[in-house]
């Protein structure tokens, strides 16, 4: 049975104005030459309930071909099969929805006819009109549907093959699918096209191990659903090195999306890009509604609450630069440049800043500029301060509302308030006495302090029980701020470091202690401070009733000795293993010694017992 | 044990010495005055700020004290009046809101008898 279809139909539906009712009520006879179900993802349902199936359609007048959505109450035609590909109907009622700036066709009432080869030879309706950049169009044709009916789509018009390829605009041969949000990455889905502006790229970095070595670098893309990061290694990282420059926004597509290493990342994404031979990456030069860096600052005032070792994003005046220095690391033995800069914001608080290796060197920015740095590691050291990790990045005057605020404030005020650092009163250095981290002697040795990866500085309460007295003290040289050793040479004495003769050394103690709590015992090296603690003395007065007692009898000597254990100190110590000739040891080193206030400590015992833990 | 328990002098403060009534407590308390009259009382301000009249014991010899913080064990004749049994010296310096939170805490059903000896 042939059925005549009303031409001129598509024409009509995709032109005619919106309430233009003699089109949208009067019935069209139209082809169907696709149905595919969509789901939709924005709640035409009730609340509460999965939003229900969408069908989107093809409908053919046999001249041209118009994209439609099918209204929810005909679903039920296509679930019999009554309607379906190929199939003829009258549509009775449609309307026509404008969705960013296009129309879609919604069709409200239909009666089926019947069956049939396709008709005509329609093509796309306005395919000519098409604007260039296809892309985003055809995702706008589909409100919320999100990015799966994009590939739908270009695969859903196998029949219009004239009006796709034309498309794509520019140089690219390759028909651009629609441009995803990076949030809908995901391994499932290959067909994807991000545009995103890469907001950090670090630098080329070399391994090697057992298994070989290579090179490989990192870059953030962003845009405005999130962001991901992309990994491209070895020749592939030589090819895009020069080519992904930060700042700049690519499209990005064919890269294996797989994932995350969160060890390697502190974003929050699920998967990350890896940037592989066939990835290609085409500069964006469409500079509109591009993503821009998103921070979230906290104030410097505000440092304190977030935990050591966090991230963050800050932004501040820079006050002070220090210049270039380096230190060596402990782990890989390389010498890395540094230089600290101090920040200054409107909540009156400074905070030193680290910058690494390249951004050391490289920095040169003039004074009192502002820098938006993102990604920042919290240390706590001299109670709080921040370091620039491979993950970080600043920029310098950043195009931002916080920065003219901050640039008026310092203009006005800033520059003359003094600033305050953050103490070292809830985050001690490693030097303090902190009270709440106190640990018994067998915690220390159970938890292996001072073994690599373990802490190695804890506080302690204990008391002395026995004190070693052969080597109690070393001939120290007097001169300002030298402790070396100096060596007898006939009368005087000589200090290789200070170059210089003394006639009498400056005895410094050095002393092995045995010290004791409740759980175990522990020896433990304290200098000269310990000792004038311990003593009351100092070691050159201690020497002398040594060397007296020695005439008479060591009694006197006894008694300074005898006096000085079974006193109890508060400890700031250090663990540290040594080895020598095959045996390794973890040696306790004190740092501090504190003598007991028994009125502070018990007061300390008491808010304890009032606390939540005592409960 | 209960032959122990009934010698027990748990610290207190003023305000709970009518709920010991009887009993032998200790008192961490500051010296006011003393009594001049009968020279064997004396004011002494405990803990919490309450004041409470030691009755001093009666040998002959007036009781001078050495220091001004002093601890009176003794048994509680009423609400304001301990009957010293025995006084140590604490020193001239104590911190007594210290002393005063301790006292609370060693009465707190949670510690007391587990965690604080009387």
């Amino acid at each position: 049975m042939a059925f005549q279809l009303s031409t001129g139909s598509c024409e009509k539906l995709q032109t005619a104005p919106q309430n233009d009712t003699s089109v949208y009520e009067a019935p069209h006879t139209l082809q169907f030459l696709s149905v595919k179900k969509v789901h939709g993802a924005t709640a035409s349902g009730t609340p509460n309930q999965p939003p229900p199936d969408r069908y989107r359609i093809i409908l053919s007048d046999g001249v041209h071909f118009i994209q439609a959505m099918l209204a929810t109450q005909l679903n039920h035609l296509i679930l019999d099969g009554q309607l379906q590909r190929n199939t003829v109907a009258v549509i009775e009622k449609s309307t026509c929805n404008l969705v960013q700036g296009k129309r879609l066709i919604i069709v409200l009432d239909l009666k089926v006819l019947g069956s049939m080869e396709k008709l005509g030879e329609p093509i796309q309706f306005g395919a000519s009109e098409e604007s260039t950049s296809g892309g985003a169009d055809r995702q706008g044709s589909l409100p919320g549907a999100g990015p799966t009916p994009a590939p739908v789509a270009s695969s859903s018009t196998p029949a219009a093959k004239p009006a796709v390829p034309s498309r794509a605009p520019g140089a690219t041969q390759r028909s651009r699918t629609s441009v995803y949000p990076i949030e809908g990455l995901s391994p499932y889905q290959n067909n994807w096209t991000i545009k995103a502006r890469v907001t950090q790229k670090s630098e080329m970095k070399h391994w090697s191990n057992q298994r070989g070595e290579g090179k490989l670098f990192n870059v953030t893309f962003m845009d405005d659903s999130g962001e991901i990061r992309g990994t491209a290694f070895n020749m592939v990282a030589d090819d895009l090195y020069p080519q992904l420059q930060e700042g700049k926004v690519y499209y990005v597509s064919k890269a294996r999306v797989n994932l995350a290493k969160k060890k390697f990342s502190n974003l929050t994404n699920d998967y990350e890009l890896g940037l592989e031979k066939g990835t290609e990456i085409e500069e964006c030069h469409d500079t509109t509604n591009l993503p821009v860096m998103k921070y979230n600052f906290v104030p410097l005032s505000g440092l304190e609450q977030i935990a050591k070792d966090g991230m963050c994003d800050v932004i501040g005046v820079v006050k002070e630069v220090s210049s270039l220095s380096s230190i060596t690391s402990k782990a890989t033995q390389k010498e890395i440049p540094k230089r600290e800069l101090t920040l200054v914001d409107k909540s009156g608080f400074s905070v030193r800043l680290t910058l690494w290796g390249k951004q050391a060197e490289g920095y040169d920015a003039e004074e009192n500029v502002i820098i938006a740095f993102k990604g920042v590691r919290v240390g706590d050291f001299g109670g709080r301060s921040l370091s620039m990790v491979s993950t970080s990045s600043m920029q310098i005057n950043p195009d931002i509302q916080e920065c003219y605020d901050l640039r008026g404030w310092y203009d006005s005020q800033g520059a003359q308030t003094s600033f305050h650092a953050h103490s070292n009163m809830n985050a001690a250095t490693s030097f303090g006495f902190r009270h709440e981290e106190l640990r018994s002697l067998d915690d220390v040795k159970q938890a292996g302090y001072g073994m690599p990866d373990r802490p190695e500085y804890f506080s302690t309460r204990a008391t002395i029980m026995h004190i070693k007295s052969d080597n109690l003290s070393y001939p120290a040289c007097p001169g300002p701020n030298c402790q070396k050793k100096v060596t007898e040479q006939g009368d005087s004495w000589r200090c290789e470091k200070c170059d210089k003769s003394y006639p009498a050394p400056e005895h410094r103690y050095i002393m092995s202690m045995s010290v004791a709590d409740h759980s175990g015992q522990a020896w433990v090296q304290g200098f000269n401070d310990v000792g004038t603690m311990v003593f009351g003395m100092t070691a050159n007065e201690l020497l002398e009733i040594k060397a007296r007692n020695i005439e008479r009898d060591e009694g006197q000597f006894n008694l300074v000795l005898h006096k000085a254990i079974c006193s109890t100190y508060n400890l700031s110590c250090r663990a540290k293993q040594d080895t020598f000739n095959e045996q390794t040891r973890i040696r306790y080193g004190i740092s501090r010694i504190y003598p007991i206030n028994y009125r502070e400590e018990a007061n300390y015992l008491k808010d304890l017992l009032y606390s939540p833990w005592s409960r | 044990m209960s032959a122990l328990e009934r010698e027990i002098s748990p610290r207190v403060n003023a305000e709970m010495l009518p709920k010991w009534i009887g009993k032998t407590v200790r008192l961490t308390c500051k010296l006011l005055n003393f009594d001049s009259e009968s020279e064997r009382s004396f004011r002494v301000e405990a803990s919490d700020g309450g004041q409470v009249v030691i009755q001093a014991i009666n040998t002959g010899e007036p009781f001078r004290p050495d220091d001004i913080y002093l601890e009176v064990i003794g048994k509680v004749i009423d609400a304001t009046t301990i009957s010293m049994l025995g006084c140590i010296g604490m020193g001239n310096e104590l911190d007594m809101k210290l002393v005063n939170d301790t006292v609370i805490l060693i009465h707190d059903p949670r510690f007391f008898g587990k965690m604080f000896s009387y």
